[in-house]
């Protein structure tokens, strides 16, 4: 027992001197200078111009088996998500096409807008549940690079259309 | 305190310039679709937009060919913007080729460039080649 009370009593002591010594060493002006340094650069680093079109938007809303849907504001076609695929994935045994139509809708959650990649998922017949056609700046076919009429299924092994998918790129404007 | 005030400023300059990621974003809305988001393409349909750009932008006529080709031209952007995209590939994307002495593409020069249509890209691709001396 006398030593366990010996032992207690020297970590007491040596807590004490300790933090003894960091008062004598440090002011409390210089520890809120450096806090304060600390605040300032810390609300001064997001300023700087990181690759902000990374990321992803922050929250999302709604149902990603519905038309209405934020991220499918120029799809024309059926909905992976309701084909046994997901928002950025093909379903089992469709190949997704590389080459893809690229637009912007705007995130009704924090109001902003987004760049959205329309890939086409390709190999297998058409699905047939969730057949939606919206068009915010889509374009006529005679400007092909921005018309949602034409299937994207190029650099696949079949042309076959079956779904398409909506994966968020980064935010269209920094 | 001066110092300190310096690199505020420097870090406010640096917020507030038109940044890169504009930039990239109008490559990914207009371009990245086929050439995809880092530039690899699907060749031989959708060219690579990797290290050859470097090379040929070292060949008589081939600046004005990277504004003229139909994606470039018919782009629906300003020749301003149309010049920052190309500028952004280049040295995004070209970094092992592109001369260290590298001018930038000027919204004159876009501008200028563009004026003339291609009729046959791909014939005026072969021929600016034929050019090339590495």
């Amino acid at each position: 027992m006398k030593i366990i009370e010996s032992l207690l009593s020297r970590l007491d002591d040596m807590a004490c001197r300790s933090s003894r010594e960091i008062a004598q060493r440090s002011s409390r002006r210089r520890f809120i200078g450096k806090l304060g340094a600390l605040m300032v650069g810390a609300t001064a680093f997001p300023l700087l111009p990181v690759s902000r079109a990374n990321a992803e938007p922050p929250s999302e809303m709604g149902d990603p088996q519905s038309c209405d849907y934020w991220r499918y504001c120029a799809l024309g076609g059926t909905l992976c998500t309701c084909c046994g695929g997901s928002m950025t994935t093909c379903p089992p045994g469709a190949e997704p096409s590389p080459i893809s139509w690229v637009g912007t809708c705007l995130n009704p959650v924090d109001n902003k807008h987004y760049l959205i990649s329309y890939n086409d998922c390709c190999g297998k017949a058409i699905c047939g549940r969730c057949f939606c056609h919206r068009a915010e700046r889509d374009t006529p076919v005679y400007a092909p690079s921005k018309a949602n009429d034409i299937l994207w299924c190029f650099g696949t092994e079949s042309r076959t259309y079956h779904c398409t998918v909506a994966i968020v790129l980064g935010e269209a404007s920094a | 305190m001066q110092a300190f005030m310096r690199v505020i400023s420097i870090v406010m300059l640096l917020a507030v310039q038109p940044s890169l990621a504009d930039d990239r974003a109008d490559y990914l809305l207009h371009c990245g679709g086929c050439h995809l988001p880092d530039g690899r393409g699907t060749p031989p349909e959708v060219p690579s937009l990797r290290d050859e750009l470097g090379k040929i932008i070292t060949i008589q006529g081939g600046r004005d060919y990277l504004v003229q080709v139909p994606g470039s031209s018919q782009a629906p952007v300003s020749d301003l913007v149309l010049a920052n995209i190309i500028n952004w590939i280049l040295v995004k994307f070209n970094q092992q080729t592109l001369a260290d002495d590298f001018v930038p593409l000027s919204e004159n020069e876009v501008s200028n460039a563009r004026k003339f249509t291609l009729a046959d890209p791909l014939k005026r691709r072969d021929e600016i080649w034929a050019n090339y001396v590495d």
